[in-house]
């Protein structure tokens, strides 16, 4: 089903949680809420889930304003971060909860939870309680309570993050199949950037209670609105160099980048971005700018090469067999295709 | 060599403490099978030579029985609507956010009241009692004895409400239970220990009670045992034997009660095992 928010507001007291948020998911759309802590992507999806009452705006599920409906009669299921099972129930009197608060008929819930069940592999373990399972395990029954009856959606409150990296990896996989092979919407929270670029159908980054930006993965990581989103999305960040645009170049202290043809961005003052995944390392006085290697980071299958250029932190992909000392000096070329230009007072991204 | 002195120290200290609080039992105890002659031999006598159990068959003839029928009822009915009335309130006051800082500031008037000397309240209750006309009654008791346990209840149930993550509720209304079959599917069947701990403090209370029920209560119709046993002590003479006898038999059902809900009293007092 649909999810619409409309110039939704919430204010605790004099703070202002969320600002006039307008969003809309499409059925069966998965929508990941991307932001540093304190964003108020929580508060949007409590929200919706009907836990906190919106001061102001209209949200709709399904076509249906639900401000005044209880959480009960939302018809969403949600996942937490601490999954909150019930610690006094069996796993399968968790899973169950939902259908039997609905007075289902006890077969029913029966068959139903042995069918969510086994989708999510957690049948050997129905008769123990949620103390004796292990954090993956208190995770699938978590999503086995919420997909136990077939919801208008489905709300995720980083539900990985009480993980263990492996985990959590493994756990994504998962989530997104489920996602994709029931076809439910969902509203998704986290403040993990690779989270949101793996399971996002589509991700709205917010930043102080604002919505910053909307778009697949693709087009965020492609072509950020500004700066903040830019730094956000990707790991190791985007590098921003501070310079200005003169004579159809970008000049900077380390140097100068021709602009390539068709680009217009004013001259004055900028902030260039480009990816440590486009830059390439070159001998010193090849490059467009030099770097001194500050530390080389080797990840097996990749490396990265930090190197401090005019004072400047500079991340640069490599080769996995790539090898520099501290201290070596490095030149550094970057595509002029791959510069990426923000308005050094705004962040607002410029130019194309 | 050192630490086991350290612990012959750390016994022999609970062996004092022990000897302290023990003493006072086996004198109670002794005294109530001692013959008259040896309640008042002077040395006093550790052991007696021969037992006797004549008032425990007084207790019989006398009207204990109904004492001790009071007072169960008094206390578990006193207990029961304590706890039914704090726990509301405590949950209300642990979960509703009120306006004006209503939430701390009822809480400290409600613990508030728990300062106040009961001694200080049992004129004006007596009268209220008579204008209500629950003068030696049993209802008066319970009346009593709730109001004065209700500060303690709300207070020690608000602590292990405030020890239950929200989310467990705030999960049970979206899985759609109303707030009421969350609370009581949900959040009372985990506070049970609390909730047994929080009674048994109340049953004690209340059994143990002796000021409200000398002036609120008059005849065996709603008297009441501690006051049954203080009035062995008689115009012409002090029933050693006797008060002991109703002593003892006045003790061993708390003592029981509490011996049989040790492991919750321990569980309760220890909160937030309960955390999945």
């Amino acid at each position: 089903m649909t999810i619409v928010y409309e110039e939704v507001s919430k204010r605790f007291g004099r703070a202002t949680v969320v600002d006039r948020l307008n969003l809309s998911v499409e059925d069966g759309e998965m929508m990941v809420l991307l932001g540093p802590s304190g964003c108020g992507k929580t508060t949007s999806l409590r929200m919706l889930a009907g836990l906190e009452t919106a001061s102001g705006g209209s949200i709709y599920i399904a076509g249906r304003r639900v401000n005044d409906v209880p959480p009960r009669d939302r018809d969403v299921a949600m996942v937490f971060q601490n999954y909150a099972l019930y610690p006094h129930m069996t796993v399968e009197q968790n899973i169950g909860y939902p259908l039997l608060v609905r007075r289902a008929e006890r077969a029913t819930i029966r068959g139903e939870v042995g069918r969510v069940a086994r989708m999510l592999e957690i049948d050997p373990l129905l008769e123990r309680r949620p103390r004796e399972l292990s954090g993956g395990e208190r995770q699938r029954v978590a999503l086995a309570r919420a997909v136990i009856r077939k919801p208008a959606a489905f709300l995720m409150d980083e539900p990985l993050s009480n993980l263990d990296a492996r985990l959590r990896l493994q756990m994504r996989g998962e989530l997104k199949r489920l996602q994709r092979e029931l076809g439910i919407t969902t509203v998704y929270v986290t403040h993990d950037q690779a989270e949101a670029m793996t399971l996002a159908h589509r991700v709205a980054v917010m930043r102080g209670g604002r919505l910053e930006a909307v778009g697949t993965p693709t087009e965020l990581y492609r072509r950020p609105a500004n700066r903040f989103i830019a730094g956000f999305l990707g790991s190791p960040p985007m590098n921003f160099v501070p310079g200005e645009i003169r004579d159809g170049r970008f000049a900077f202290e380390g140097g100068a980048i021709a602009l390539p043809s068709g680009q217009t961005v004013a001259a004055g003052p900028v902030v260039a971005g480009f990816r440590p995944e486009a830059a390439r390392l070159a001998a010193p006085d090849d490059g467009a700018f030099r770097g001194t290697v500050y530390v080389t980071e080797e990840m097996g299958a990749e490396s990265f090469v930090f190197l401090e250029c005019a004072g400047q932190l500079v991340t640069v992909r490599a080769e996995a067999d790539f090898q520099a000392e501290i201290g070596d000096v490095l030149g550094v070329t970057v595509p002029s295709s791959a510069l990426h230009f923000f308005d050094a007072a705004s962040g607002r991204a410029v130019g194309r | 060599m050192r630490r086991r002195a350290a612990t012959f120290g750390k016994y022999a200290l609970l062996a004092v403490f022990l000897l302290f609080f023990l003493f006072p039992l086996y004198w109670l105890v002794l005294t109530s099978v001692k013959t008259q002659a040896e309640q008042f031999a002077s040395p006093p006598v550790w052991w007696p030579r021969s037992f006797t159990t004549d008032y425990y068959a007084g207790l019989f003839q006398s009207t204990t029985g109904w004492l001790a029928f009071n007072s169960l009822l008094v206390a578990a009915g006193s207990t029961l609507v304590a706890l039914a009335a704090g726990t509301l309130a405590a949950y209300a006051l642990s979960r509703f956010r009120l306006p004006w800082r209503l939430n701390q500031r009822l809480g400290h008037w409600i613990l508030s009241t728990r300062m106040f000397p009961p001694i200080v309240s049992i004129v004006p209750l007596f009268l209220i009692m008579r204008g209500l006309d629950l003068v030696d009654t049993r209802a008066a008791l319970v009346a009593a004895y709730s109001v004065f346990n209700l500060p303690f209840v709300v207070w020690m149930m608000k602590g292990f409400f405030d020890e239950l993550p929200r989310e467990l509720e705030e999960a049970a209304l979206v899985d759609g239970d109303s707030r009421f079959g969350a609370f009581r599917r949900i959040i009372l069947p985990l506070v049970r220990p609390g909730l047994a701990a929080t009674a048994i403090f109340c049953m004690i209370v209340a059994w143990n009670e002796f000021l409200f029920a000398l002036i609120l209560t008059q005849t065996e119709g709603a008297l009441t045992l501690p006051v049954g046993i203080a009035n062995q002590v008689t115009q012409y003479e002090i029933r050693w034997g006797a008060m002991s006898a109703a002593g003892v038999v006045a003790m061993t059902p708390m003592f029981v009660f509490a011996l049989a809900v040790q492991r919750h009293l321990v569980r309760g007092l220890s909160f937030g095992a309960v955390k999945g």
